[in-house]
Formats: structure tokens, sequence, C-alpha cells
């Protein structure tokens, strides 16, 4: 939204409420409607002090004004609510709760919410809108408590591509979930460096009494993978119907254009890259990266013939 | 900025009181703030204001010009104009408003804005590590929403036609949204991201209440789809055994534990595509054992000879 329409909506919304809740203190109304000072406010109700009407005398005007600390609104009838929520934040709100309640982190406070916003919102809510989210899993709760508490954590971990299993060491920033999975964001002591790990993929973690230092700001959970200097590169067209993967991984977009895209696709691991492309079948095509190439053509080699299919 | 938001109240109370559809002329001429002679400017002020309000969720409706009335005229109608009010308690509002901030469609989390709407913001305080992203393409999940509450029929390109469909309900499941809804009779699942050219036309329908998106949508994406279901039987070896049983806790299917510590599993799948890519995602540890046309499916996309 415009700043303008942020701050028209900041006055919408006020003087229903302030109308709603007559005494209400000038801290009080700052704060909830994000006011950061009482100058900022008092310019507000001036502003709405001389609008109303046509006509615009005396008895077509809005009255407005602070008397004893606390906050006036009158000859506002026509404004008694706050203007309707755009689809966008119905949609944004009820999905926002239904993701938290279906993460089985939702408290009772939030559950009600979502029915009560659903049937003043959206009737029928329940059957017209579903949210998905895999239920939290278990070390989730455990790697977030780290990750508060600066704590080290050991995790037995299955990377993607190889299957292999490694124990490192990590610092846990954030647990976050994205694209229906459950991962943490750490420092990775192994690595020494950033690491994105699936929790699923997580089969054992320890917390350690060691203590760590978070870095501040806690840095935004990544959405999807982060590169490294280690890694190979590798170019890839990407037709419709594999478009997903530009929202799935964080990668370098060449060329985009309403049906494809050229992208350049970075991993520690040829084999996630090769095994990708498997994924995206007929949809995708790579154009240069020879490592990759090289594990795309071993991977088929190693499952045609498991399957053998010769 | 203090001229615009007080012609903008103005504009907004009138429109409100005068109960009845008004030219542009008699707005000029009635509201305080715009410029009564110059006309160009008028216009182009009066476009702006139109747009903003619009983008606020404000419910500024048009009538184009008829016999009687030979000018465009506009309205608000009062009881479209406001929020409905929830009656949310203040702990209701701050679970809600901690959700809103730690779930992002697209990247972005709930604008200010809806909490100054619904009584006010929330003082916010530090949240804990966790978040949540659903995917991207807010914008047309707005329009869809949209033409689901508002009971209306969409046109879309989708699966390579022209299609009209009656929308139900939205879903958002493994990193996808999806739109459930009825195409000549038949209730389908679209997928959000592979719409195009979609438009919200104007023409109503009735819901059928026995539709819901939670029964369409819920399960493995294997098991939604449009095909026929075909038991299939996957082997997973003892490496990936454990991963493959906590993915498929929840809905159950059959597991058997066999003596070298790999699972057989008997899956019902009814979108082939997505069973492929998820055998796939466990590399070499995984291998389609029956039927033999799914055996056939995957090794063809192994040749990538598709």
């Amino acid at each position: 939204m415009s700043r303008t329409a942020t701050h028209l909506t900041r006055i919408l919304a006020l003087i229903p409420w302030v109308i709603a809740h007559p005494g209400s203190s000038v801290d009080d109304v700052c704060a909830r409607f994000g006011y950061e000072s009482t100058r900022d406010l008092l310019r507000d109700l001036d502003l709405v002090f001389v609008c109303g009407l046509p006509g615009y005398g005396p008895g077509d005007l809005m009255v407005a004004y602070v008397e004893d600390d606390q906050v006036i609104v009158d000859m506002a009838d026509y404004f008694a609510s706050a203007p309707n929520l755009t689809a966008a934040e119905s949609l944004a709100l009820l999905a926002a709760g239904m993701t938290v309640l279906a993460s089985g982190q939702g408290s009772d406070e939030l559950g009600s919410a979502v029915d009560k916003l659903g049937r003043a919102l959206l009737p029928d809510a329940d059957e017209m809108l579903f949210v998905d989210m895999d239920a939290e899993p278990e070390l989730a709760e455990t790697l977030r408590k780290a990750a508060v508490e600066g704590r080290v954590v050991e995790i037995e971990y299955t990377g993607l591509a190889r299957g292999e299993h490694t124990v490192r060491d990590v610092e846990p920033w954030t647990v976050y979930a994205s694209m229906g999975n459950w991962y943490v964001s750490a420092h990775c002591r192994r690595a020494g460096g950033e690491r994105v790990f699936r929790l699923d993929r997580v089969r054992r973690a320890t917390v350690r009494d060691e203590t760590f230092v978070p870095p501040s700001p806690r840095p935004e959970p990544p959405i999807g993978y982060v590169a490294t200097e280690d890694d190979v590169v590798a170019t890839i067209e990407l037709r419709r119907g594999a478009l997903w993967v530009l929202e799935y991984y964080r990668l370098e977009v060449v060329e985009r254009s309403e049906d494809s895209a050229v992208v350049r696709f970075s991993t520690y691991e040829p084999l996630v890259a090769a095994q990708l492309l498997l994924r995206l079948g007929p949809n995708a095509t790579l154009l240069d990266g020879p490592q990759v190439a090289a594990a795309l053509a071993t991977l088929r080699t190693s499952l045609l013939t498991r399957y053998a299919a010769f | 900025m203090k001229n615009v938001l007080e012609r903008l109240l103005n504009l907004l109370a009138f429109l409100l009181t005068v109960g009845r559809s008004v030219s542009a002329d008699e707005i000029r001429q009635t509201v305080a703030g715009y410029d009564p002679e110059a006309d160009e400017a008028f216009r182009r002020m009066f476009e702006r204001d139109k747009d903003l309000l619009r983008k606020m969720g404000i419910p500024l409706e048009t009538t184009p010009p008829s016999g009687n009335r030979p000018e465009v005229t506009y309205r608000i109608d009062p009881d479209k104009y406001g929020v409905p009010d929830p009656d949310l308690t203040e702990e209701e509002r701050a679970a809600l408003w901690f959700a809103s901030q730690v779930v992002r469609i697209g990247g972005r989390t709930t604008e200010q804005g809806s909490f100054l709407k619904l009584g006010g913001a929330i003082s916010s305080e530090a949240l804990e590590p966790l978040s949540a992203d659903l995917g991207e393409e807010a914008d047309v999940l707005a329009d869809m929403y949209e033409a689901v509450s508002g009971r209306r029929k969409i046109r879309l390109h989708y699966g390579g036609r022209e299609r009209t469909v009656a929308p139900h309900g939205l879903g958002h499941r493994r990193g996808h949204w999806y739109l459930v809804g009825v195409e000549r009779g038949e209730t389908k699942v679209f997928r959000v991201d592979r719409m195009q050219q979609v438009a919200v036309i104007d023409e109503t329908f009735d819901r059928d209440p026995s539709i819901t998106v939670a029964a369409e949508l819920e399960g493995h994406p294997w098991e939604t789809g449009n095909e026929p279901v075909v038991t299939t039987t996957v082997r997973v070896d003892p490496d990936l055994a454990w991963w493959a049983e906590r993915r498929l806790g929840r809905s159950a299917p059959t597991i058997e534990r066999q003596d070298d510590g790999g699972v057989l599993l008997t899956l019902d799948v009814a979108n082939p595509d997505a069973f492929v890519g998820w055998v796939l995602g466990f590399g070499t540890s995984a291998e389609v054992i029956s039927p033999p046309e799914m055996r056939e499916r995957i090794v063809t996309r192994i040749r990538g000879d598709e």
C-alpha cells in the first residue's frame, strides 16, 4: 500500500475505535495505532477536525481533540467502523492463522481467533480454505529452544543427495517451514559456514552444554539452498511445470520469460542438481555444467542397473 | 499529503451519507478539496483517488450511464464499507498477530493495515525463531480468494485449454496453492501457479456444500490427481527406510518391514508424475517393485526420453 493509503487507513481505523472506547488515553491510542509521538496523533486529529460533510460548517465537521489526556472524536457516525479488509488481507490473515494451527504451534486463543475471523469474513471458511502443514516434527521444539538459549546442538544428518550420514555440531538460528518442509538454519561448525538442514533428515539431535552467541539480528531464514564457495555451478533451462524451482531454490535467474527461465544453480554436491534434473524430467534441460552432467550420467546408470533396464 | 487526506476523508464522508449514486461532476461541485474549475486536473485527481480507495478495500461502485442518467455515477454502500467485527478478545488478537508475523505469503508478512482495521496493532515483542512461507503468487491468490468468497466463476487457461470453473475453495499443501473447482459437473484440483490468463467473470454460482477443500487436498501429493488409482509397491533400502517411515507416518499406508532393515511400501497412486518425483527423491535407495506400468514409467523418466 502507498504511504497515503496506509495513513488514511490508520485514520479511518482510529476514528471508530476511539468512538467505541470513550475515555481512552493518548498513550493507549498512540501505542495501538502506531503513532510514534503525541504530536503525530494531534496532527491527525487536527486533520479530522477540518473534515466532514458538505456545508463544512461547525455542525457538519467532525470533532476530534485531546482533553485531560483523553482522546475525543465525535460527529463521525458515518465512520462507525473501519474499512473492510481487502481480499488479500483476509486471505493472508486466515491462512496465517491456519498455518500455525496446522503446525501444531497454535494456542487455544489462536484457534478461537481463526474461528471467529472465519465466521466474520468468509462463511463456510472451513470448507473453502485449507492449509496443510506437516505437524512440526518433534525435533523442532528441541532445536528452537536451543536457538533461543544459544546452545550448541550435535545432530546426526543424512544428506539429501548421497544419503550419507554425518554427525556435526551446529549453532541453530531459526526453525522454519517453507514449501511444505521444516528446516533449521544454523552455523555448521563442520562446514564452517551457514547451512540449512531439513528436519526430517535429522535423525537425532543432542543439545550440548556449550553455548554460542547468535548473530544479531538473527539472519532471515533463507528459502532453499545457500551457496558456498566450493560449489559447482550448472546452467539449467526450466520450462512450465518446472518453474516452481525458482521459488524453492535460491538460484541466479539468467533469463526469464513467462513460460521458461534459464538459471544458474549452484550446489556443493553435483548429485543434488542431477537428482533434481531427473525429477523434473522433460520440463528441464541441463545447458552447461560438466560435473552435474557427469553426476547425472552416473545416477542414470546406477538407477537403470537397479531396474535391470539395459 | 495533508490536502490529499482531507479531500479523501471528505469524499468518503459524502459518499457514505449521500444515499444515492452521484456523478463525478456533482462530487467536484460538492466535496471540499476538489477544484471546481480545472477540468483536466480534477479528472486526474479523481482517478487517483478512486484507485487508492479501491486498493484499500473500499467498495466504490460504478454505475454505467443509462437512459435517464447520461453519466457514470459512483456510490459506496454503507453496509459493505465496514469491516465485520469478529469480536476478538485481546488474547485472540495477540495470537493472530503472532501468526501473521511468522507466516509469509511470497515473502511478505501481513501488512499492519489489516490489524489497524481490526482495532489497532499489537506492540511487537521479540518473536521466537519460527517462520513459515506459503509460496508466491500473492496477487493471483487474492483474486481467487475474491472469486471463492463472492461465489463468482473464473475463466482460465490450464493444461492446454480454456476452462470455466466454479471455484469452491483454496488450499495450500506442500509448498503450493491449489484451487478446488467444479468444471462441467466434475470436481477438479488446479495448481494456482500453473494457471494462465485467469479472470474472474461476472457469473455467480451456488456452492455445492458437499465439496470441501480439505477432502480434496488431504493426503500425499501422489494421492491428489485425476488419474485412476493404481496400487503401487516400493522397496526402500535400510539406509533411508527410517526416513520413508517418518514421511509416511501420518497417513499410515501399508509398511512392511523386511529382514535386512528395509521396508516395502504399498501406496495408492492417483498422480503418477508426483509419485515418480517422490521415488526419485530417494536416489538409488528405492525401487518401484510393481506394477510393471509404474516401473516402466519411472524407467522412462530415468532414461530421459519422454
